[in-house]
């Protein structure tokens, strides 16, 4: 079969797609804790027996090139399959991101061949994986200390779990109920993938199934290089730069000092492709801010992804014409054992601001200004005396979004690499000893320019109870870029009301906080775009 | 008599239900103005007295949400809480804009106002609120000007002293200028500030247009009955539907689903898809045995809190544009041609793009000259000379591309179905395909073929179904109220507590409706979770009157298993919201039955014409001749073998090879695939 044609090509998309989109489903429906089930931070996809990855569920941007990369992991460490068998792994030296992220991968067997003609992943972010802190994003040096690392390892062998790595699992992390069955909510997800899959080869034929995969990779690919057409050619860099790495550079930079960890980008299109270099970013750092190339593969292709437009479909094909290269042992591709917990949520954020700014060269009239470039992490633990009993609480907030050529940025909302939902006030305060004394938006945060950036957030919180608090955020010191004329938003800042007395926090702090302390996190505005008018 | 009035973008339809169980059907343009002056003239034509019962799906709200039209309102809100609307849920729509964008709140930010209070997770008062604290803000609001206000204040649905207070205040310095107001507590006493907070704002932003809508319809009706169809599947009196205008929000689809799903129940078939494609969008609505609900609704982007049939939309219909993108694949939707220009065939100029009608009528499912009974002649061979067009850049036989359309239209569809029975736990070869809109009827048998779906209901009048669902409708009011209870302490007379102002407040409006007890059904409901969980189950009795609480514990976890394909016993669980739905039983004549005749259908079959059908779903279509029927001459009893088309004046019913459709004697055609 060598024809393709342009309906039966449209129907495949559909089909693919609703695989993985239904191992969605499955995944949230029959997963354990809130944070798979209500802030969705998970994804599944399907891919070839070679490792292209044919469709992924849009979930959360920061796994669109993280799930090949675990494929990939996963094939290299394993030659021969059997129906049944299922590798996990979160090792993000080993196709992972960090360690929360466990990732699944399972063949899918066809027609009583041999080998597997398909593969289906998933990823979920689990909410704690042991460690030194609860949440398992604590502020470490070493990955070591961030939690359980699981290597490629097959969970289950022909349909046999196995026990002892399971055992070894749940006895090193501190929900082990919850664990087992979120663990048990991606293994669902996985027959129903394997399903469905099969489904599609019974009734349309292995050999059209196929092809058709094939076509929709090369598809994805005609339009990604489409896409890339459209700009400009030349060599266009760009340089961005973290507050610090929140042990080595803790804070005590002022402001317009020009040392914390850089990111540096040269993007170079040439017709239908684009190759996006990193050379001369930071080595990695002390602290826990090191992405894996996965992440910063990721936050290359969401940029390239939004460019190309919705009709794109989310595979490998879209990777093709996009070379990204990382200096190894950098921030960018990190090596172990350094920390990584925070490049999964921070350093992915500054990447893509980094491949903006520098695309804002070529196309200055598609390219908005930098939005609040972080996930505002907050985590609260500790002993709640009213209700008798443990708690943690986990929290990320949003900000202001860039404004652009078509308009004013969106305020008080996640941009990026992630889209989870905020915890509502009235939610909060039934769950945990916390009480909310403001949630709103931070007037005047938002860059001026001819569009205005969108407004961060302010969320004061007292704490009832003791408690230890963790804070990893960015964009503290160095503020959202303007563009084209526009100014650059306020920086985000942390302050502790205690007794009276406000003081303010680093971006990135672990600290005890008595009954009565009030923590108030104002997250970043969003650059502004165009001069203002005067 | 039962009257339900129907008012669409272009015709007003009429559903009369005589006491006797006949049914007359009548349609008239839509007065886009003054909608009622159609509706009026309507009544007249049908002569339906002063005894007549009106049900009428007011879509004003609804239009005043879309198209941004509703009352200059104002929020009042807790003290540093005053941009909830604008925060929402913190996240945006399409993970994948360069420019994200968001609906815009309805409320504009200098007009939310905040008051110095605070109420804690107890309903204990933290910081109190007196008139001295509150009149600076209600002067403030009176002087922008508002027509309406929504109060939305944390915690207040555990303790609505303070909104009162405002309300008081309002009223107290506005007299008789003061504005509408909505207090959160009423619309929507249930926690999660931002889903509150927008339902109220919406029954706010819609309050002032209803209320002077219906009380001019009401005058033009000179004292007939009238009742409003609600977003939840019921009916309401006029002067309910003022008091909470928010719950006709989403009234329009929801008298289609009713409509489909009572005429499946009726014809022996209670476990229904229904599936109503229109010109521009597909709507569809899985009832097992039920009509579904849910509270996650929204409008215009918009969370509404309040309970609404669950509906999934997809952007598929006639209408759909057809078009071979950069990449070469050949898509359809979600953009649609709508009425203006509308399809090629119906001839206008401006119509250039190919549609998925258009697909029909080269491919011989339509007839150009029985389209709307023949009211509108359709221009076949423009139509090829554009498909002719789109077919050359597929490189496909002009009959292979038309047939590609229908194909791609149809998975668009089948993931839509597949997104509300397969992934939420059904097995569509239990169900019952209920097709109407104008073109359900024309793709139904394929799709339903393609999820093994073994049956197709095609109504009588697939047009008008969702005026007729209004006549069938119930009277239904739901309650609800957060009380946010660990299970265990939940012992003894609780739940009866916790119970008790719900079931006096729907014994009375129930009560005003004018219904008996006997007349009258009570089903109280818990929402549950496991503690830690932030998604909620709701839970009944088995008999659905108020058990105890080990009952909906045991029920919770039973449900939580059948849902989620787990349950942990040994968890703690908690009730989050205790809900009541009451029901007033209307009189419903039966419909009239005819009595079965012969299987032959000659008497309505008018020749044959080619028509294109393919033998399986990933196969190419070829011509094969195919009978043609006219729906009004069929008798009940008649059976229709496939390959057929049957005409009538408000859709097109296509019989493929393999299936056969009997008229039952409700007047239904009941198609059955027969080869599976």
């Amino acid at each position: 079969m060598n024809h393709t044609d342009p309906v039966t090509l449209e129907i495949y998309r559909n089909l693919f797609i609703s695989v993985a989109e239904e191992m969605g489903v499955t995944l949230g429906r029959t997963a354990y804790s809130p944070n798979i089930k209500e802030r969705r931070d998970f994804s599944c996809a399907c891919f070839l027996d070679e490792g292209s990855m044919v469709a992924q569920a849009a979930h959360i941007p920061v796994h669109l090139g993280a799930m090949p990369a675990s494929v990939r992991a996963v094939l290299e460490a394993f030659g021969a399959w059997a129906p049944g068998d299922l590798v996990v792994l979160n090792d993000p030296y080993l196709g992972g991101t960090h360690l929360p992220d466990i990732t699944m991968v399972s063949p899918v067997f066809v027609d009583d061949l041999d080998s597997p003609s398909f593969f289906v992943a998933s990823r979920a972010h689990h909410a704690d994986v042991g460690g030194m802190a609860p949440g398992s994003m604590p502020l470490a040096t070493e990955i070591y200390q961030e939690g359980l690392i699981i290597p490629p390892v097959k969970l289950v062998e022909q349909g046999q779990t196995n026990r002892a790595v399971l055992d070894i699992i749940l006895r090193n992390v501190r929900t082990p109920v919850e664990r087992q069955g979120d663990l048990a909510a991606q293994m669902a997800a996985h027959r129903v993938g394997e399903k469905r899959l099969q489904t599609i080869v019974a009734r349309y034929g292995l050999e059209e199934a196929l092809h058709y995969a094939h076509a929709l990779l090369k598809y994805a690919e005609r339009l990604t290089r489409t896409a890339i057409a459209q700009i400009p050619p030349g060599v266009y860099h760009f340089i961005d730069e973290m507050d610090d790495d929140g042990i080595s550079q803790q804070a005590s930079l002022p402001a317009g000092t020009e040392t914390g960890p850089q990111i540096r980008v040269a993007v170079t299109v040439q017709g239908e492709e684009m190759t996006v270099d990193f050379a001369g970013s930071s080595a990695a750092v002390a602290g826990p801010l090191n992405a894996v190339r996965a992440i910063t593969e990721s936050a290359t292709w969401y940029v390239v992804r939004c460019l190309a437009g919705p009709d794109v479909p989310v595979n490998s094909g879209t990777f093709a014409p996009v070379h990204v290269i990382v200096p190894h042992a950098s921030l960018l591709d990190s090596d172990p054992p350094h920390a990584v917990a925070g490049g999964n949520v921070e350093t992915s954020q500054r990447v893509v601001d980094a491949v903006l700014g520098a695309l804002a060269g070529a196309l200055p009239n598609r390219i908005p200004a930098a939005s609040l470039g972080t996930m505002n992490n907050l985590t609260v633990g500790g002993y709640d005396s009213g209700r008798k009993a443990p708690f943690a609480y986990y929290e990320t907030v949003g900000g202001g979004a860039g404004a652009g050529p078509e308009g004013a940025g969106l305020s008080g909302v996640h941009v990026h690499m992630t889209n989870t939902r905020n915890t509502p006030v009235e939610a909060v305060e039934y769950a945990y000893p916390l009480r909310v004394r403001r949630y709103a938006l931070r007037t005047g945060s938002g860059g001026s320019g001819q569009h205005r950036g969108g407004n961060g957030l302010v969320r004061d919180i007292e704490f009832l109870c003791p408690a230890k608090v963790t804070i990893l955020s960015e964009r503290r010191r160095t503020a959202p870029y303007g563009l084209q004329g526009g100014r650059p938003a306020k920086a985000g800042r942390n302050v502790l009301v205690r007794k009276g007395q406000a003081q303010d926090l680093p971006g990135k702090v672990e600290l005890d906080v008595e009954p009565g302390d009030i923590l108030s996190l104002r997250t970043p505005g969003g650059g502004g775009w165009g001069e203002p008018s005067s | 008599m039962l009257l339900g009035i129907d008012v669409g973008g272009t015709f007003t339809d009429f559903v009369l239900l005589e006491d006797a169980g006949r049914v007359r059907i009548h349609k008239l343009l839509t007065s886009a103005r003054d909608p009622s002056l159609a509706i009026l003239s309507g009544i007249d034509d049908l002569k339906a007295g002063p005894g007549t019962t009106v049900v009428h799906g007011a879509t004003v709200a609804t239009n005043a949400l879309l198209e941004r039209r509703g009352a200059r309102t104002a929020l009042v809100t807790t003290r540093g809480f005053g941009d909830v609307l604008e925060v929402g849920r913190q996240t945006r729509p399409d993970l994948y804009a360069l420019h994200p964008t968001r609906p815009a709140p309805l409320v504009p930010a200098e007009l939310r106002f905040e008051v110095p209070e605070r109420v804690d997770n107890q309903g204990a008062i933290l910081v109190s609120l007196d008139a001295g604290t509150t009149d600076p803000t209600v002067h403030a609001l009176l002087n922008q000007q508002v027509e309406s206000v929504a109060v939305c204040l944390l915690f207040s649905f555990l303790n609505p002293t303070h909104e009162q207070l405002v309300l008081e205040r309002i009223q107290a310095l506005g007299g008789d200028r003061a504005p509408f107001v909505s207090l959160s507590s009423e619309v929507l006493p249930e926690y999660r500030e931002y889903e509150r907070a927008s339902t109220t704002v919406i029954n706010a932003y819609v309050a002032p247009l209803t209320h002077r809508y219906l009380a001019n319809l009401e005058a033009g009706l000179e004292g007939r009955r009238l009742r409003i169809m609600q977003s939840n599947g019921g009916i309401i009196s006029a002067g309910a539907a003022r008091a909470l205008a928010a719950r006709t929000a989403l009234s329009g689809p929801a008298g289609g689903v009713v409509g489909a799903f009572e005429l499946a129940r009726r014809a022996g078939f209670p476990r229904a898809i229904t599936f109503d494609m229109g010109g521009t969008s597909t709507d569809v609505s899985l009832c097992p045995g039920f009509v579904q609900q849910t509270t996650e609704g929204s409008i215009a982007g918009l969370p509404l809190g309040l309970p609404i049939i669950d509906i999934h939309t997809v952007g598929a219909g006639g209408g759909s544009i057809a078009r071979l993108d950069p990449g070469g694949a050949l898509r359809v939707g979600p953009e649609s041609a709508g009425s203006d220009p509308g399809p090629v065939c119906y001839g206008r100029k401006e119509a250039t793009e190919i549609t998925v009608t258009d697909a029909n009528l080269v491919l011989g499912r339509l007839d150009a000259t029985h389209f709307l009974g023949g009211r509108m002649a359709l221009d076949p061979e423009r139509t090829q000379v554009r498909m002719q067009d789109l077919a050359r850049r597929l490189s496909l036989p002009l009959e292979a591309a038309a047939w590609g359309i229908v194909r791609v239209a149809n998975s668009n569809m089948e993931r839509a179905i597949r997104t509300i029975s397969i992934e939420r736990g059904f097995d569509p070869r239990e169900f019952t395909l209920v097709a109407f809109g104008g073109a359900g009827p024309l793709h139904a048998c394929e799709l339903a073929a393609a999820l093994r779906i073994p049956r197709v209901l095609i109504p009588p009048h697939p047009g008008v179904l969702s005026a007729l669902g209004m006549v069938l409708a119930d009277v239904v009011k739901d309650y609800s109220q957060t009380v946010m209870l660990r299970a265990e302490a939940a012992a003894g007379d609780d739940l009866e507590r916790q119970f008790a102002p719900l079931y006096q407040r729907a014994r009375a409006d129930l009560e005003a409706e004018g219904f008996s007890p006997e007349q009258s059904t009570l089903l109280p409901s818990l929402d549950m979770r496991y503690v830690g969980q932030s998604y909620e189950l709701g839970v009944t009795t088995p008999d659905g009157a108020l058990g105890k609480i080990q009952q909906y514990v045991a029920g919770f976890h039973q449900a939580h298993r059948r849902r989620f394909t787990y349950a942990n016993e040994a968890e703690a669980v908690e009730i989050v919201n205790v809900r009541l739905k009451a029901t007033g039983h209307t009189a419903k004549p039966r419909f009239t039955r005819q009595s079965l005749g012969g299987l032959d259908p000659k008497a309505a079959f008018i020749g044959y014409r080619p028509v294109y059908f393919a033998e399986s779903d990933a196969a190419a279509a070829r011509p094969i001749p195919t009978a043609l029927y006219e729906r009004e001459r069929l008798a009940p009893g008649n059976m229709v073998v496939g390959p057929a088309v049957i005409f009538q004046l408000d859709t097109t019913s296509v019989i493929p090879p393999g299936w056969a459709a009997a008229m039952d004697a409700g007047e239904n055609l009941v198609v059955e695939n027969r080869s599976s």
